[in-house]
């Protein structure tokens, strides 16, 4: 049996960075249901290390390289032996339908199509230089933050992020999504 | 940089920053706390139980184990994904393993394959999609399928995987030599 006390502890130490958590989940895997699997592996590989969480500075940041860890650990390596997701794709434009309806229509669907064409571009990229670009210019992550977390060095970190823009400008301008 | 790069720049910055992450389903994060509390308590007790593939799936599908396996282990390029595939000789039986990742036991799940015309299960004539109801275990869950081309034309065989409200649909393309 789970004592009660350690399921309240870890609940009080991990429950503040579960969206940051589901939001780093998502920008690995991009695919709601890897996401979901990605981050109920994490909790139940931190519930089994709790003894080491309790004595950890910051947790979230631990959680945050746990997870990356077992993304690359697992998840990644799987991938090459699991067949293609039809249905979910990668990175297919999951979840921009929900943000339908907050402005007119006309609005919605130009914003929309233009998050449908960024997630093309981003396809075309490599792993290594979509996650660069999703930490840290969507998610707001610093240099030191993605060295913390993925262990490449922030000259590299700087270098995949500088390519990675170059082409994603070059596809989005020649789609015209940018000017 | 000249004034128009530095407004691509811009643009694509702004772009990036306003991707949206869907939040999580309402009710996932607790759900997630029971099941790492209980999985995790389960895994210390039991850990002797995850070194294999599901037997029940296994028992299920033993019509199709044959003893040529070919394990189909593409190598995906960075670029974009790529649907596996496998070769297989007119009229002989091959044995393709798709492998199922579930992050939890899954009971009553509905499998359901669809072949291309001119290939067929082994065990399966003339059929051109074969549903059943199995049970995945938490982790690697092994579908082995015996093909057999009847006709040189290949295509791509689905198999959908379905339970409650959730599915997925594995491609996998088949050329014949």
């Amino acid at each position: 049996m789970t004592d009660p006390h350690q399921t309240e502890v870890f609940e009080r130490l991990v429950r503040p960075h579960f969206d940051r958590l589901y939001r780093l989940a998502w920008r690995l895997t991009g695919t709601k249901a890897e996401a979901e699997d990605l981050f109920q592996e994490l909790l139940i590989k931190a519930f089994g290390m709790l003894d080491e969480l309790v004595h950890i500075d910051e947790p979230g940041s631990w959680l945050c390289r746990v997870m990356y860890n077992l993304f690359i650990d697992q998840h990644r390596r799987f991938a090459r032996q699991r067949m293609h997701l039809v249905d979910e794709g990668h990175l297919p434009g999951q979840g921009l339908a929900d943000l339908a309806g907050d402005l007119d229509p006309v609005e919605d669907r130009e914003r929309l199509e233009k998050f449908r064409r960024l997630d093309a571009a981003l396809q075309q990229l490599s792993e290594e230089h979509r996650h660069v670009v999703l930490l840290h210019d969507t998610e707001g992550y610093k240099l030191e933050e993605i060295e913390g977390l993925t262990g490449i060095p922030v000259g590299t970190i700087k270098s995949r992020l500088h390519r990675a823009r170059a082409r994603l400008r070059q596809i989005l301008q020649e789609d015209g999504t940018i000017s | 940089m000249n004034e128009k790069r530095v407004q691509e720049e811009q643009e694509l910055l702004q772009l990036l920053k306003d991707y949206p992450a869907p939040e999580a389903d309402a009710g996932f994060y607790d759900r997630a706390l029971v099941r790492a509390v209980h999985k995790s308590s389960r895994r210390q007790r039991n850990r002797w139980m995850l070194a294999g593939f599901g037997s029940a799936i296994a028992a299920g599908l033993a019509i199709w184990m044959i003893t040529a396996m070919l394990m189909t282990t593409p190598q995906l390029p960075d670029a974009e994904p790529v649907i596996p595939g496998v070769t297989i000789a007119m009229e002989q039986e091959r044995t393709v393993r798709l492998v199922f990742a579930s992050a939890e036991a899954l009971d009553s799940a509905t499998l359901t394959v669809s072949l291309p015309e001119g290939i067929e299960l082994a065990g399966f004539p003339g059929q051109r999609e074969i549903t059943w109801e199995t049970s995945l275990q938490e982790g690697k869950n092994l579908l082995p399928l015996t093909l057999v081309a009847l006709t040189p034309a290949g295509g791509e065989l689905l198999a959908r995987l379905e339970h409650k409200d959730r599915n997925r649909t594995f491609r996998l393309r088949i050329d014949v030599s």
